[in-house]
């Protein structure tokens, strides 16, 4: 059996210019001064919310974005491995990786590494609560990505059933039009994230966060009589 | 509250129940519910999801409800009380008014902290762009930047005359700068293992206190740079430092939930304060002349019951402000109102007052008597990280993370 290249973590191979450990030691550095509710862990996706007028919102909850353009899962892996969960003590951990693995895993290797991703940040930080995003579907039109897109999200779906204090939110609905497609008016490269398409797929994410960080304050929300 | 669902009303609710426990798998429950209920098996779109939203939205406009409610009443009380006209107002009644004189712009990064000199017309911002900013808060001119320090300065504080600035910084140091004069940093002390918060002068301006994420706090001759003393008993970063008037007293906050008061020449905690749920961000000793509205706000009675004091306020991340009496370690009274970690608290020298800054983006103006807040400033375009007013010109400056520092006129 070969080895899944998803589930072993590795730096990020030098580019001659150190973009990539220089952002990761800054992340550390975070880690010793800030002291934040939630921590966003991720990819693409995750670093491109931060330019979205949504992501002012989740600013409120006090959080740490340590998301990485380009990152594959395997790289991630290194990054919890090394020491970006060590300082902080986050009540939630969100977390959004694979779609760079897309091209070369197969949807079983990809959904591997993300649950080894999530086993990984539970040995880090047992208290915290946990929150898997589901990939988003890419590209215009329907592609083989898609496909072992929607593959990966179902596997991980039935594979976080169950587990304690881990919940997945789906984000990949409302993307695809009737026709098959996915409008730049959503995803403007078929890739990244819109300021519409923000607040429509991560209003969801907001609720939930909302909801975990003032489970114990007095609710003030219940119906009364 | 009573409700009854129009015939119309139970159909659509009955098929976005099928539609809630199908999509969710509830298969069994759902052919016992579809035969119970008579529901059609082809359930049309528009039900789809419709439990969950109804379920979340339901909250949000509550949420908004409730926003648009307090806007409203706030917007009442002004128009029918409105301010004291000019001529009636004392200074102790004194309060910020919107807009801000002015709006000070220069640092790079967020603002940690902002003290006013206790003498000249100068006040002091400290930022995580590692520099700490001297500005005239009477013209709104830039002065000067105090270098030195490598990483993010976390706190700053004026000895009594207001000769000497103290800095703490998350590259571990503490720093004293020179205000007489030169303005240069004339001695760095090094001894904590981790970001250093919070510092603190003793009044008379011999010992300084830190404050840090080491889980202590240590004690330092100013005269010779040296540690003379490290008091541990926080189970977490310790996140404040302030010593009380006399300077018999100190109290730290802590992200252990706790409050402690400490007597300066042990190093045992007398009191330990717990109420609060979360992080306790700051805490400020109340002034003489506030003791007499705490105890109003308290239900004290005059005759028996007065506390004593001394009296110290705390803000935490779990939105709330509690006023102690140190003496019998009792939280009095609880103020509600913040949406967001509460950062940075003051008396106002009156003592009729309490001024704080919160996450929420505002900073709030607190009636201690009544325990209400009389007035909200929407300060800031991001967190609001601290305040401070001065003891005798009618002054409020407030810092935040957009990075500018904003000067308040009060009438």
């Amino acid at each position: 059996m070969s080895i899944n290249s998803c589930c072993v973590p590795c730096e990020k191979p030098d580019l001659e210019d150190d973009r990539w450990m220089a952002i990761h030691k800054r992340f550390l550095q975070d880690c010793l001064e800030k002291d934040p509710e939630i921590v966003f862990i991720g990819d693409d996706i995750l670093e491109g919310l931060v330019s979205t007028e949504m992501y002012r919102s989740f600013e409120d909850m006090h959080v740490l974005n340590f998301s990485i353009r380009g990152d594959f899962i395997e790289n991630i892996l290194w990054r919890i491995a090394n020491g970006e969960l060590e300082k902080v003590k986050p009540k939630i951990i969100v977390l959004n990786c694979g779609t760079n693995n897309t091209p070369t895993n197969t949807a079983e290797e990809i959904s591997e590494g993300i649950m080894q991703c999530v086993e990984e940040i539970r040995k880090k930080r047992a208290g915290s609560f946990i929150i898997l995003l589901t990939l988003l579907p890419r590209g215009h039109k329907p592609n083989p990505l898609r496909e072992k897109i929607d593959t990966v999200n179902s596997i991980i779906q039935e594979k976080c059933h169950g587990l304690q204090k881990v919940q997945i939110i789906d984000i990949s609905k409302g993307l695809v039009q009737n026709d098959g497609t996915i409008s730049h008016h959503d995803l403007y490269d078929y890739l990244n994230l819109t300021n519409a398409a923000s607040k429509k797929l991560f209003e969801p994410v907001l609720d939930v966060l909302n909801q975990i960080l003032n489970e114990n304050e007095k609710e003030l929300l219940t119906p009364s009589e | 509250m009573k409700m009854v669902l129009s015939q119309r009303q139970r159909e659509e609710l009955n098929q976005a129940i099928a539609d809630y426990l199908g999509s969710n798998g509830y298969n069994d429950a759902l052919d016992v519910f579809r035969k119970e209920a008579e529901v059609p098996t082809e359930i049309e779109r528009k039900y789809r999801g419709l439990l969950e939203k109804k379920w979340t939205s339901v909250i949000r406009l509550q949420k908004k409800v409730m926003e648009l409610e307090s806007k409203l009443n706030e917007a009442e009380k002004e128009l029918i009380e409105g301010a004291p006209t000019k001529a009636k107002r004392t200074p102790t009644e004194w309060i910020p008014r919107q807009p801000e004189k002015f709006k000070l712009t220069g640092h790079r990064a967020t603002i940690n902290r902002v003290v006013f000199h206790p003498v000249f017309s100068m006040m002091v911002s400290a930022s995580e762009d590692a520099t700490i900013k001297v500005w005239d808060y009477e013209t709104g001119e830039y002065e000067r930047t105090l270098k030195g320090h490598t990483d993010s300065v976390q706190d700053i504080a004026f000895d009594a005359q207001g000769k000497l600035l103290a800095s703490c910084s998350s590259d571990l140091s503490i720093k004293l700068w020179d205000f007489q004069q030169t303005f240069e940093c004339i001695k760095t002390m090094h001894g904590h293992d981790h970001n250093v918060s919070s510092v603190a002068f003793v009044p008379n301006g011999d010992f300084l206190l830190s404050a840090s994420r080491d889980k202590t706090i240590k004690m330092w001759e100013v005269a010779t740079g040296y540690c003379v003393k490290t008091y541990s008993g926080h189970r977490e970063w310790v996140r404040m430092v302030r010593v009380n008037f006399d300077g018999t007293l100190m109290a730290s906050c802590s992200n252990d939930h706790t409050v402690r008061i400490w007597c300066l020449n042990s190093k045992e905690s007398k009191v330990e304060l717990r109420e609060h749920d979360h992080t306790v961000e700051c805490i400020s000793w109340a002034p003489e002349s506030a003791a007499a509205s705490i105890n109003e706000a308290a239900g004290a009675d005059n005759k028996k019951g007065q506390h004593q004091g001394p009296f110290l306020a705390s803000g935490s991340r779990d939105k709330t402000i509690r006023v102690w009496d140190v003496t019998s370690g009792l939280c009095l009274f609880t103020l509600y109102g913040h949406d967001n970690w509460v950062r940075g608290i003051v008396f106002h020298p009156g003592g009729k007052f309490m001024l704080t800054a919160s996450d929420d983006k505002t900073i709030r103006i607190w009636d201690i008597r009544n325990k209400r807040c009389l007035k909200t400033l929407a300060a800031h375009s991001h967190f609001c990280t601290s305040i401070d007013m001065h003891k005798t010109h009618p002054y409020v400056i407030s810092g935040s993370v957009d990075q500018t520092i904003k000067v308040y006129e009060c009438r």
